[in-house]
């Protein structure tokens, strides 16, 4: 099937087999690799997408159902030469180890920040748990966030501006996105 | 590299260097390979998309024990895809050695064919253009099973044996004796004794297995991408399997999501992929893991029982320990580590970093109807920590005595140093004392006493405050690596440390990394070592045709190991950029300093020359080059600390418990470890809460369930849970570093933080509610039902 669909603010047309998931049109059609998988079955949230704004599950959703809507993709976060401030707080608070859970992480927290620009830890912490990390024990990701927040209110928020105007546009041929809500969210 | 190849003599014993101001090590610099894993630009097995590329799906077995009667692939081979079974591999066996003298050897068979021994071993491969595909082609091969009865639990008597060779199923057994057990018993006033199960659970990985097999027949080449923690031993199985010379097979672990132990075994889907590769030439083959898979087929650990009886004098003195330990190690003995790697860890550990004269404990590695067993960071330790933690609680409460005091009686001190363990093994840390201490002040511990105390009577959830110390072998050397007596010693890593004609270094070490960082770490060495930048040292790792040797991830060997390689090739290219400047300035080479790779003389202000001058030399100007000195400005060294090194360990936590709901909450979690010398602050401490999020799973939340035929019921995510941000509270790392006696002065940190952590909450529990623990996880409904 053909399917048209904007990933990080490019519109992109694939043909796509109607049971192949988001996560592997990204990942093989697209050749954007840096979403992960790490269960296939919606648990793990290494795959989590922003579709239309909104966390998605891509290994839960099928490629189709993307059809007409925006993605943004952890490739998608960082600007020319900089890290998004999230990136770059989660270098500075060794909020990685292995990296396989982090474009996952990256993605939930940045909705997490656009919902929330200034949670505290246990809502941090609450609001992240659907996404597992094996390596780090989740305290340099919890201090990473807390560190970006301050650092987006405090008005460096260029890179992130740019990345919520890229969720919120959807391909100009398109009028109304015709999926259901995505999800898994 | 044939000259350095010989040099493996172990690095004298130096003072550790001490870092300098403007020296990386000791400081948390960025990390190397950060930029990429953030910007979805890491290079994961998994990411691999070659041309021409097949994908593969396994076929795995439904059944825990069955005779298989039929397997016929006509249907999936009509359909235009390869299918390979069990008959097509039956010359290919993995077999782990030992020579301990009881061990009874297995065969591991590539694909099942005769039998299949747990739920999960791969039967069949499909190969198709997309792994879709390769899955349908699972539903055309048509395998026929005659079940037999299956044995999960390792104590009790099989009914139908796994392997003919062991009718009892026990594939190893070994008895640890020293002193006279019966006579200290005799004179102990107090002899507690437990029967304690801990639940089997794995090291899950958030990348599961991956690999990538490429058979180049004209150069004769075998190229394997795997995400595994231990290429050289890949590389070297692999030659012998495919009856290769060595030369000929590239074993390649990129970014690797995670390893944890479960990655340094050679699986037979590794090989299964290898062999498939070979009789499809030219075609890439990848074999990606889902996570059903995963929890299935990848090992598994820590299904171990303890039998454990010990006698204390009436001042607390620890008198004796006896013990029987029977440990699960699954359907195979895996490769290369062996069904003892379990037991043999627990037998050599049990009395941990405490003071014991008389010691007796058979251990013993039975087989079952269950996934293998494999190393996972902290190999037994969790488990055998456990044990030893809680008879010390139970003997403080019949003698009256603290948990804290019943410890410092017998903890190893620093004068005890070296102490002999039971076991025969050498302590060379005893800094227990002070990181107990320490941590029971970073916990407030009296603070918590006094709130334990005012919520007593009241309807306030009650307070319990829990315990663990543990002593940590790690960076084994070559005597130290002896233990499990298989074929190799896994003392030695190498490292090659070359200059390049503009001055910048690139670093080959035989390390692997699984995000523990170690390109950040070699290149912190390496760039002190010689006086460089840190942003101008790269490192290459992961790669058999790059590095020369290196064993991998294991036993909290590579800051130790590897890093000791790293330290002794940069101080050697540093020894070669002295004499060529010397030679060049024509001063003395003593005369000579280099920092930011500037090469000074002692009492000179301006440097002379830079690192990049002479590497010009040394590679392009040889008509330049001082008397005697060769072009090329590189060194390969060995590292081999011969013994091991341990690090010191105290965990403490604080819990409350609902009464009703039997819910633990932790109020507060302190560790503190003698790591010695850090040389990434921030990465050593990533390592040791990463360590205590594991240890805090197994405690509380994971579990491998079988029933008793064989299926588990555990085959999701959504049943065998992992600890996400909502269940890992904060904690409070401390230090007491004391540097090791090594060339960088470091312990190995990767794996102590899981020791702790069972110990500590089933201590606290028992503590807050009055209750026993003598089984794991502690669950919420097994709370409930011992205070109902
Ligand atoms: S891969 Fe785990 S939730 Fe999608
Ligand atoms: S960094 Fe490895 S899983 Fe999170």
């Amino acid at each position: 099937m053909d399917v048209t669909f904007s990933v990080n603010g490019e519109r992109v047309r694939v043909d796509v087999e109607p049971r192949h998931t988001l996560a592997d049109v990204l990942r093989e059609q697209c050749g954007l690799t840096g979403t992960h998988l790490g269960c296939e079955h919606g648990v793990c949230g290494a795959c989590t997408v922003l579709v239309d704004g909104q966390p998605a599950r891509a290994c839960l959703m099928f490629g189709v159902q993307a059809d007409g809507s925006s993605v943004v993709t952890v490739e998608g976060l960082a600007g020319d030469d900089e890290l998004h401030p999230l990136q770059e707080a989660f270098v500075v608070h060794h909020g990685l180890q292995c990296g396989f859970c982090t474009p996952g992480m990256l993605i939930s927290a940045m909705h997490l920040l656009d919902t929330d620009p200034e949670p505290t830890r246990e809502k941090i912490r609450e609001q992240m748990s659907g996404n597992i990390c094996r390596c780090t024990g989740y305290i340099g990701i919890v201090d990473a966030i807390a560190a970006a927040a301050d650092v987006m209110r405090s008005g460096d928020t260029g890179v992130s501006d740019r990345v919520s105007a890229r969720a919120q546009e959807t391909p100009s041929h398109i009028e109304e996105p015709k999926r259901s809500p995505p999800p898994g969210g | 590299m044939t000259a350095t190849a010989t040099d493996t003599a172990a690095a004298p014993h130096a003072e550790p260097i001490q870092a300098t101001p403007s020296g990386s090590l000791g400081r948390s610099v960025r990390r190397k390979e950060d930029q990429r894993l953030v910007t979805g630009h890491g290079r994961y097995v998994s990411d691999f998309q070659l041309p021409r590329m097949q994908h593969v799906a396994f076929l795995r077995s439904p059944y825990g024990h069955a005779r298989i009667t039929s397997v016929n692939t006509s249907r999936a081979e009509q359909s235009g895809r390869r299918v390979f079974t069990g008959a097509d591999f039956m010359h290919v066996v993995l077999r782990a050695r030992s020579s301990l003298p009881s061990y009874v050897e297995t065969d591991q068979p590539v694909l099942a064919h005769e039998k299949v021994r747990y739920q999960g071993e791969p039967v069949a491969a499909v190969v198709a253009s997309d792994r879709y595909l390769a899955e349908d082609g699972l539903e055309l091969v048509e395998v026929n099973y005659e079940p037999l009865p299956a044995t999960v639990c390792a104590w009790v008597s099989p009914r139908e044996p796994v392997h003919p060779e062991a009718a009892d199923n026990v594939l190893l057994e070994r008895v640890f004796e020293t002193g006279s057990v019966d006579a200290a018993f005799g004179d102990a006033a107090v002899v507690v004794e437990r029967d304690l199960v801990t639940n089997r659970h794995a090291g899950n990985p958030m990348e599961c297995r991956a690999g990538v097999a490429l058979w180049d027949p004209s150069d004769r080449k075998l190229t394997f991408w795997s995400g595994t923690q231990v290429p050289y031993i890949v590389r070297n199985m692999i030659a012998e399997l495919l009856d290769l010379p060595e030369g000929n097979v590239r074993v390649v672990a990129p970014d690797v999501g995670g390893g944890f132990g479960v990655k340094s075994v050679l699986y037979p889907e590794d090989v299964a992929l290898c062999l498939m590769a070979r009789a499809m030439p030219n075609v890439p083959l990848k074999w990606v893991e889902d996570r059903a898979e995963h929890l299935a087929a990848a090992t598994h650990a820590r299904d171990h029982r303890y039998l454990i009886k010990a006698g204390f004098a009436s001042d607390g003195t620890l008198l004796a320990v006896q013990a029987d330990v029977t440990v699960n190690v699954g359907a195979y003995s895996v490769y290369p580590w062996t069904a003892g790697i379990e037991p043999l860890m627990a037998g050599g550990l049990l009395s941990g970093p405490y003071r014991l004269d008389n010691y007796r404990c058979a251990v013993r590695g039975v087989a079952t109807n269950t996934a293998p067993a494999g190393p996972y960071r902290g190999v037994a330790r969790p488990a055998s920590v456990f044990a030893m933690e809680t008879v010390l609680d139970a003997a403080a409460r019949e003698l009256g005595m603290t948990g804290v005091d019943v410890r410092r009686k017998n903890l190893i001190l620093p004068e005890d140093i070296p102490y002999k363990m039971p076991s025969g093994l050498v302590d060379d840390s005893g800094h227990y004392v002070e990181c107990l201490t320490k941590a029971l002040d970073a916990l407030g511990y009296d603070d918590f006493l006094a709130e334990q105390e005012r919520r007593r009577g009241t309807d306030e959830p009650p307070i319990g405050i829990g315990f663990a110390c543990y002593n940590e072998l790690t960076g084994l050397g070559r005597a130290a690596s002896a233990g499990p007596r298989m074929p190799f010693r896994t003392g030695h890593d190498a490292c090659t440390v070359r200059v390049n004609p503009d001055g910048k270094v690139t670093v080959f070490s035989g390390v692997t990394s699984q995000g523990q960082g170690l390109e950040t770490t070699m290149a912190q060495i390496v760039a002190d070592g010689i006086g460089v930048d840190y942003d101008d040292v790269e490192v290459r790792i992961g790669d058999t045709d790059e590095s020369l040797w290196g064993f991998g991830a294991f036993s909290s060997r590579q800051a130790v190991i590897g890093g000791g390689a790293a330290h002794r090739a940069a101080a050697a290219v540093k020894e070669k950029v002295l004499a060529l400047a010397a030679g060049l300035l024509e001063v003395d080479a003593a005369a000579l300093h280099i920092e930011n790779g500037q090469i000074g003389v002692v009492g000179v202000p301006d440097p002379a020359l830079s690192i990049a001058e002479v590497a010009r030399v040394a590679y392009l100007e040889s008509h330049r080059l001082p008397k005697g000195i060769e072009p090329g400005l590189e060194a390969t060294k060995f590292y081999d600390p011969i013994r091991g090194v341990f690090a010191a360990g105290a965990q403490v936590a604080a819990i409350e418990v609902d009464r009703t709901t039997g819910e633990v909450r932790i109020l507060k979690y302190v560790c503190v470890e003698d790591a010695g010398r850090a040389m990434h602050p921030q990465i050593v401490d990533g390592q040791i809460v990463g360590a205590i999020a594991q240890g805090i799973g197994g405690a509380m939340y994971e579990h491998l369930i079988y029933d008793d035929a064989g299926n588990l019921s555990t085959g999701t995510l959504l049943d065998y849970l992992m600890p996400t941000s909502a269940e890992i509270p904060e904690m409070t790392i401390e230090h007491v570093s004391h540097p090791a006696a090594n060339p960088l002065g470091v312990r190995g940190v990767g794996e102590g933080g899981t020791l702790g952590p069972n110990a500590v909450l089933a201590g606290a529990v028992s503590d807050a509610l009055g209750i026993q623990i003598d089984t794991l996880p502690i669950t919420p409904s097994t709370i409930w039902k011992e205070l109902q």
